[in-house]
């Protein structure tokens, strides 16, 4: 699904990943753990294309196509989603719209027809529903007066919406509640299938409770200094990163 | 030169301005008034009565050559008006209000007009209210080379209110746009708001001029002006200019421009839509937020209409 070799990083001049090495097989699900400032969110932002991340080496093969050949939606639009750690508001543009929007996008991009507004609202109730996400929501502008909370199911939304191949999550359990997390870790595991890989970024063992990794990478420095199975993540919650 | 003097009382009233004709229709009767050279000017007097519903006037500009119109407007005590002009003015224009609004009269003006971009339009409007009226003014516009649109209103009376927002997307024209709001009694309103989307190498200007005299005590005045420059050639330069001459008044103003935030175009993109996409939907989202201000339904209809064609 993935094969990200040598790959060294910066931003504005300063060095953040260091010739990284990571390979995710399809239906695999990885997750990355790593102290603050460690180069996680570099390596999400820099998958899903963000402008101000610089390729200074390596690659990045995304089901076999050089992802750094493809710009941000045409990414998305191949099966790559990220789910933001800080999902941004779009006052003036409401939620129920824009989710409809970039469904029908992807939709035409895999040569289906846009579904209609009936139908888009039937799927969104039976989405939401699984989310506890209230209809209300989706009346109000993207993300703009959400909780912390909404935001991050509004997210794990739009990845159920789009039925991606590769799911880059940074940090979606940060600002979750025990309930919002069971719920957002529910609707998570529901999707995962033999054909889609995950990227869990967090700093936390209680996600990982909920949605077990296959494999567990520790960043330091911009570069996996350590890797392995569940239990190195119990290691990490139990000594920290310093030991 | 044409006059035309009608009284209006009665629902869905048209004002047509074809080839060479000037039409108003009130669906009971219809009303030439011919312009007898392509250039001259029409002028239309309307008197509108005190009635239980709300007249609109459709003002339709269909002639393929300039637009030269005046209109002299007064709503009588108590009386209500809609006026939405939906024009698409092909050739330059020259259009002139001047309204008057008597004792508890509500005046509503929609103008969502698009221009020919090698065109030169100056709309110039000055409305006094009096008493307990209300002015709602929401003008959107698209389009034309120079453009210069000034509005003057004066609350000359207490508890007399505006409402005014402007919406200005442009690309290739010097934009220049007036709002004068004349506070010269007490206890009235004025919520004014301005926003500019600046593409190509357009120049918008907006002067937003508030005066408050002295014997305008319990006033309430705010202005915000708001622009989005789209290219490194577009500009907006807003120019606030509040005049307070009493304290016991509650004013307020702000304005900002900029470019459009690279971190949610960054989001939208990683959403599947297109770059050019993001940028069409960032500016309906900047704009949207006025849209909310407009309470009349079906016009709010019309505004998203016509920020989501000219995006």
């Amino acid at each position: 699904m993935l094969e990200i070799k040598k790959l060294s990083i910066s931003v504005e001049e300063n060095k953040i990943l260091d010739g990284l090495d990571l390979s995710v097989g399809a239906g695999e699900v990885h997750a990355i753990m790593g102290p603050n400032g460690s180069g996680k969110s570099t390596i999400a932002h820099t998958l899903a294309g963000n402008s101000n991340y610089n390729v200074d080496s390596g690659k990045a093969l995304f089901k076999d196509k050089d992802l750094f050949e493809l710009d941000p939606s045409q990414r998305s639009l191949e099966g790559l989603f990220l789910a933001f750690q800080y999902p941004i508001e779009l006052p003036g543009v409401s939620n129920a719209s824009y989710l409809k929007q970039i469904l029908n996008i992807h939709r035409k991009y895999q040569g289906e027809n846009p579904i209609d507004a009936g139908e888009f609202l039937k799927i969104l109730k039976e989405k939401s529903k699984r989310l506890n996400i209230s209809m209300e929501m989706h009346s109000r502008f993207v993300n703009t007066g959400f909780s912390g909370g909404e935001k991050k199911k509004n997210e794990v939304l739009q990845m159920d919406l789009l039925n991606p191949s590769l799911i880059i999550m940074d940090e979606t359990d940060s600002g979750l509640d025990v309930d919002a997390l069971r719920q957002t870790s529910e609707a998570v595991n529901k999707l995962r299938s033999k054909d889609r890989s995950f990227i869990i970024i967090t700093h936390y063992l209680r996600l990982l409770e909920y949605i077990e990794p296959d494999h567990v990478h520790i960043f330091q420095e911009g570069k996996i200094v350590e890797s392995g199975d569940k239990r190195l993540a119990h290691k990490i919650d139990k000594e920290g990163y310093t030991t | 030169m044409t006059e035309l003097n009608t009284k209006i009382d009665s629902q869905d009233c048209y004002v047509e301005v074809n080839k060479d004709d000037l039409v108003v229709n009130n669906d009971s009767s219809k009303i030439h008034c011919k312009a007898l050279e392509e250039s001259e000017k029409i002028n239309l007097n309307i008197e509108i009565l005190e009635s239980e519903i709300v007249p609109r006037i459709n003002l339709k500009v269909l002639r393929d050559s300039y637009i030269n119109l005046n209109i002299e407007l007064t709503l009588l005590k108590g009386a209500k008006l809609e006026i939405l002009d939906e024009s698409e003015y092909s050739k330059g224009s020259e259009i002139k209000i001047n309204s008057e609004l008597k004792q508890n009269s509500s005046f509503e003006l929609y103008r969502l007009n698009k221009f020919n971009q090698s065109t030169e339009n100056t709309y110039f409007h000055k409305c006094e209210l009096a008493r307990n009226c209300i002015f709602k003014d929401f003008n959107f516009t698209n389009g034309s080379k120079y453009m210069t649109n000034e509005t003057i209103v004066t609350l000359a009376d207490e508890h007399s209110k505006y409402i005014g927002s402007g919406v200005v997307i442009t690309n290739s024209t010097n934009c220049n746009n007036t709002l004068k709001i004349n506070h010269v009694a007490p206890s009235a309103v004025s919520d004014c708001s301005f926003k500019a989307v600046s593409r190509g190498d357009a120049n918008v200007t907006f002067n937003g001029n508030i005066l408050v005299e002295d014997n305008c005590s319990n006033t309430v005045s705010n202005q915000i002006s708001k622009g989005l420059i789209m290219n490194e050639e577009a500009r907006v330069d807003l120019i606030p200019k509040l005049e307070i001459n009493n304290d016991d008044v509650v004013c307020s103003h702000g304005a900002a421009s900029g470019k459009p935030d690279e971190n949610v175009l960054f989001y939208l993109t990683s959403r599947g839509i297109s770059r050019e996409d993001a940028k069409k939907i960032y500016i309906q989202g900047f704009l949207g937020e006025f849209i909310k201000k407009i309470d009349n339904a079906q016009m709010q209809a019309k505004a998203k209409q016509f920020i989501s064609q000219n995006s």
